[in-house]
């Protein structure tokens, strides 16, 4: 059942490569979609109906497609409109899709979670409702989302697996293309689970760390 | 710190030539600071204001009395638009906007750097030390450098007398000392008049009355002030004219000594029995 030392020590560079290209596609997805996300809350909460729509429909498929769907429609559905995506491409942008979607309604719900009497400050004293956002809603509220959004980072990672569906030579691709040539699946997708598990397991503890201290403000 | 202490030494200056940090004040045209006609303000079908009429001079420290529900806070709030009014106009020095007409952000602004305002509940920036607090507007809405910004923002910290939390966090400092820094913060626009809603209402006695002392400081100073509060000392002391609001009316308006010793409405001597009696 257990990979033999020798077996692990002939799959281990394979297997890095494809945590490699995991944590890659996990890191755009995550630079791109959580300023969509910024972006996508701001949007949903605007006043504006065209900017209103146009995110809750972004929002909606991006948060109601499973993230299988909507990587298989971008990386097989696009071509027919004439859009081409290689498979890392259409990985990131599947994700950040995804990402943007899920926390735009952190940011959302973190925003809404700031005082009314923040706003009115803010306001009576004359800032913009630019300033108002960057100087008083977002800094409040985005030490809110931190925890959840780390947390939400760590799903994405692990969702990255999800990729294998569109031949993207990320870790579980990898831990199959060595299964089905030793036929030894099982100490193969063992090996990547921990593999998974060694990079996810110190990030959660990040996490609960960070969320212990969130919302405490520095003291002097 | 000479400056604040020269602005702190200021006799109240009559209404002619009063200068408020040091910018002449622009007044409107008969001497009012703020003039309100028939302003309106309805939350469905209910009236909360009922076409008030109000004007309020230059150095005039003006107490609004009231059972709760009188629309006193709305009046305040509708005063620099935290809540839009439905109609009438709104005068400030020489800006004046007609809320039966859309508003740009940027012409409130305008309107708001002129108007001072402190909440019951402070509302700080809790993630801004104190000193940021009192610096930011004037950063980001007078265009003051950071320099600039941090003296004057220190001028009032050490007017309230909490010079010594610039460096802290708001989270650390008492309710009367959050309020205070409050106070300081609305003081920075160098505005031409105060609101006050409420401001001693979360505040234990024994705090609001350090709250109270900046207050008499800044009406002695010939701020003009418009305070919504329960405080009858105050109004009786320290205000120079006291109304009475009642279901989004203006029941009675006069000197302080008259409306509190020789009120003339009903209403009104009901009111005062009744916070007597406590």
């Amino acid at each position: 059942m257990l990979p033999a030392y020798e077996e692990l020590v002939a799959w281990l560079p394979e297997l890095l490569a494809g945590l490699t290209i995991s944590l890659q596609v996990a890191a755009l997805s995550l630079l791109f979609g959580m300023p969509l996300g910024l972006l996508l809350a701001l949007g949903v909460i605007a006043r504006s109906r065209i900017l209103k729509t146009v995110s809750l429909v972004l929002v909606e498929i991006g948060r109601g497609a499973p993230a299988l769907v909507l990587l298989q429609f971008i990386y097989f559905g696009l071509p027919a409109t004439g859009l081409t995506l290689g498979s890392f491409t259409a990985a990131v942008v599947a994700l950040a899709w995804n990402t943007g979607a899920y926390t735009s309604e952190i940011i959302r719900a973190s925003l809404q979670s700031i005082p009314r009497g923040q706003r009115d400050a803010a306001e009576a004293i004359g800032l913009t409702g630019v300033d108002e956002l960057r100087y008083v809603l977002l800094p409040q509220a985005l030490r809110v989302a931190l925890p959840p959004l780390l947390g939400f980072s760590i799903l994405i990672f692990q969702g990255t697996s999800l990729c294998f569906t569109i031949a993207l030579p990320e870790l579980v691709s990898r831990a199959y293309e060595i299964g089905s040539g030793t036929f030894r699946y099982f100490p193969v997708l063992l090996a990547a689970g921990c593999l998974y598990a060694a990079v996810s397991v110190p990030a959660a503890i990040l996490v609960g760390h960070v969320e212990k201290r969130a919302g405490r403000y520095a003291e002097r | 710190m000479d400056g604040a202490v020269l602005y702190l030494a200021d006799p109240p200056q009559s209404s002619q030539d009063r200068s408020n940090g040091g910018i002449m004040m622009e007044q409107g045209s008969n001497g009012t600071v703020i003039r309100l006609r028939a302003l309106s303000k309805h939350f469905g079908a209910h009236t909360v204001l009922d076409a008030i009429d109000l004007d309020v001079r230059p150095g005039e420290v003006l107490a609004i009395i009231g059972p709760s529900g009188s629309g006193k806070s709305t009046l305040l709030r509708c005063i620099n638009y935290l809540e839009r009014p439905d109609g009438g106009t709104i005068t400030i020095g020489p800006t004046t906007i007609d809320a039966s007409m859309p508003v740009e952000r940027a012409e409130l602004s305008k309107l708001r750097r002129r108007v001072g305002m402190v909440f019951q509940s402070f509302n700080l920036f809790p993630h801004m030390t104190v000193l940021r607090n009192v610096s930011i507007a004037q950063e980001r809405v007078l265009g003051r450098s950071r320099a600039e910004a941090e003296e004057r923002a220190m001028q009032l910290l050490s007017r309230v007398g909490l010079a010594d939390k610039a460096g802290q966090h708001p989270g650390r400092c008492s309710g009367g000392q959050q309020q205070r820094i409050a106070i300081a913060r609305a003081l920075a626009l160098d505005p031409e008049v105060m609101l006050f809603d409420e401001p001693t209402s979360a505040l234990d006695p024994e705090l609001g009355l350090e709250v109270l002392a900046v207050m008499r400081e800044l009406a002695d100073s010939g701020m003009t002030m418009i305070v919504v509060t329960h405080e009858m000392g105050f109004a009786e002391n320290v205000s120079d004219t006291v109304m009475m609001m009642a279901d989004g009316d203006i029941v009675e308006k006069g000197s302080s000594n008259q409306v509190m010793r020789q009120p003339q409405q009903e209403r009104t001597k009901r009111f005062l029995r009744a916070v007597h009696d406590r």
